[in-house]
């Protein structure tokens, strides 16, 4: 019995992480080129969630088109907060301003939501939700295994490019050294834009997913947000195997806090976890260089 | 030429300083005598406590160049530790105001002394961390705080009673608005004098760079510390008016959005000048009273005057102002 619920646990705990994982690695991939945190983010999240249920249901139930759409969304998004706030800012050379900036851009958005949507959550089923496989005594769903899938898929495909491809090698280089990179004949403003296009694409998908495990408000995006912080943080800003690893430890933090402790005690967990890391290995789970900011 | 002559040469400013605090007092004094009405009479003591809150805010982020996006739970901390030691141990106004305002600015050094080897960023998100926690288990410690149930009947200061006067009530909203005021015009004072002083020049130089100062010999670590510790206090002292002026507490007016409204009241009056974030308080908390069609979308105008004026005109109002004084030929 005690197995079982621990065997359930960890496949939530792991099908959310998996989700997190993606929203986080976006904020990461940016950190890593550009030094800067996108607040933005978590309105990405949630925006894709919304185009994802409209589409959905304009479409009469395709939910996998509903998940292309928050994809192309998010990186629309991704493509209009780097020509209006991150290009210009890049220019002043401030390294909190851009910060501050994103944060009026999500406050705006959250709102600009909150007027169009409204206050009330969304029920977001999908066709998959209600498909149950049942393997020794544990549940899931096929929204899940898509979920899973999917993910998975999103992250080797990331891995590889970046390892592989020349582009992934060039944006490693920017991430590494921006002038030198710039020298060796790179324009790191291409790569600063795809990097971030890429990213809020991710997070766009994300959402999609994540809302029907939500609850879809226009809020949602920032209840993952918080967490993304505390992934990347734990993980090391920049480190994208770290940040894998530090989401799904997050996702099993949660669903084992809402098996044995309480809902509410999630982000203080979380959090506590976050400001030991802070304060013990700023570096995060897997040390790398990036002593910077330290 | 006489001493004070030279002094009065080279710091032409002290003159006109004293001046503006005296200008400040009878603005304050006037002020619930113009804006007559209880509507007026609200808006001005919340505009009262939130030029606190920015002011600790700037402290922070406009002297000493920490983005610290955990005023909301300096606040909040002020707030709740205050009221909780009147309304359930009888402990005195002043006393518990006292406490308040320790507890809100200890905590600040203590997330600090967590944070200081931290910059920029990593700051800005533990400093986050901490609000939400801090919303987390005043939302949840329902033994102590009544979580979302919140607290009522929260009582308003004692009166004051001079011999000879008659008692100064502070159920009477005037009142209140002129003790929230004048605290708020002593904790200026205080902070100008140390911004001016060789302290505010130690956490100057640690805003432009953090490296040259510590080998200067400033220990940077500390001084930091010092910053969050005054800028906590004070958001904490706003709490504890808060609570005292509205009556009722709940945890989520110490939401995380609650620091992104301070960091704009900040940012849209001018970081690193103490009469900018006043004005920057004042004209976001009146704004969306002026704009009542808006209604909801209150904090969307935040959100977009925040990054108008990030990317526009960094410097806030303060800028503002000297471009149009320059322009008019004002400026030296």
């Amino acid at each position: 019995m005690t197995a079982t619920i621990v065997a359930q646990q960890a496949i939530n705990g792991i099908v959310l992480g998996s989700l997190y994982v993606l929203v986080a690695l976006g904020l990461t991939l940016i950190y890593g080129v550009l030094v800067q945190i996108n607040f933005a983010h978590a309105d990405f999240v949630t925006l894709g969630a919304f185009a994802a249920y409209f589409v959905m249901h304009a479409l009469g139930g395709q939910y996998l088109l509903g998940i292309v759409a928050a994809l192309l969304v998010g990186a629309a998004l991704g493509w209009a907060i780097n020509i209006t706030v991150f290009a210009p800012l890049r220019r002043k050379g401030n390294e909190l301003l851009p910060l501050i900036a994103t944060i009026g851009v999500s406050v705006m958005l959250q709102n600009a939501m909150l007027a169009w949507f409204g206050p009330v959550p969304y029920a977001f089923e999908t066709p998959y939700s209600q498909k149950v496989f049942r393997v020794a005594g544990t549940f899931f769903t096929l929204q899940s295994v898509i979920i899973i899938a999917v993910s998975a898929t999103t992250i080797a495909l990331l891995y590889a490019f970046m390892k592989f491809t020349f582009l992934g090698k060039a944006l490693r280089a920017v991430a590494q050294d921006r002038e030198t990179a710039g020298l060796m004949g790179i324009n790191p403003n291409t790569l600063i834009m795809l990097t971030i296009v890429i990213s809020s694409a991710l997070a766009g998908m994300g959402g999609a997913m994540l809302a029907p495990v939500l609850v879809l408000t226009p809020f949602a995006g920032a209840s993952v947000i918080v967490k993304a912080f505390a992934i990347v943080i734990i993980g090391g800003f920049g480190n994208v195997e770290g940040t894998i690893l530090a989401g799904l430890l997050v996702g099993l933090i949660e669903s084992f806090t809402t098996q044995y402790l309480d809902p509410g005690l999630i982000d203080i967990v979380v959090f506590g976890l976050l400001l030991l890391m802070l304060a013990f290995r700023p570096t995060g789970l897997i040390s790398e260089r990036r002593e910077e900011n330290v | 030429m006489s001493d004070a002559a030279i002094s009065r040469a080279v710091h032409p400013w002290w003159a006109s300083r004293r001046l503006g605090f005296l200008a400040a007092a009878l603005v304050i004094a006037a002020l619930p005598m113009m804006l007559t009405g209880n509507y007026w009479q609200t808006n001005l003591t919340i505009c009262a406590i939130n030029v606190l809150l920015a002011l600790g805010l700037d402290f922070i982020l406009g002297y000493a160049g920490q983005l610290n996006l955990g005023q909301s739970a300096f606040y909040g901390l002020g707030a709740y530790v205050s009221t909780l030691l009147i309304t359930r141990l009888g402990v005195p106004f002043w006393a518990a105001f006292a406490a308040g305002v320790a507890f809100a600015g200890l905590a600040g050094m203590i997330l600090a002394t967590f944070a200081v080897r931290l910059r920029g960023h990593y700051l800005a998100i533990a400093s986050l961390g901490f609000a939400v926690i801090t919303y987390q288990i005043l939302l949840n410690w329902i033994n102590l705080t009544q979580g979302p149930l919140g607290i009522y009947a929260i009582p308003p200061p004692p009166a004051i009673t001079i011999p000879g006067l008659p008692a100064i009530s502070f159920r009477n909203p005037v009142a209140l608005f002129y003790l929230v005021a004048g605290v708020t015009l002593l904790v200026y004072f205080i902070l100008d004098q140390l911004v001016r002083s060789p302290i505010g020049e130690t956490l100057t130089a640690i805003r432009e760079d953090e490296v040259s100062a510590a080998s200067l010999g400033i220990n940077t670590a500390l001084w930091k510390v010092f910053a969050f510790g005054v800028g906590a206090a004070v958001g904490g002292a706003a709490g504890c008016f808060y609570a005292t002026f509205v009556g009722t507490l709940v945890p989520d007016a110490f939401f995380i959005t609650e620091s992104f409204t301070i960091l704009a009241m900040v940012i849209v009056g001018g970081m690193g000048t103490l009469i900018g974030p006043v004005f920057g308080a004042v004209l976001l908390t009146l704004l969306p009273e002026v704009l009542r069609g808006v209604g909801d979308l209150r904090l969307m105008v935040y959100g977009a005057v925040l990054t108008l004026v990030v990317l526009f005109m960094p410097g806030g109002l303060v800028q503002a102002a000297r471009v149009v004084g320059a322009r008019l030929g004002l400026s030296r």
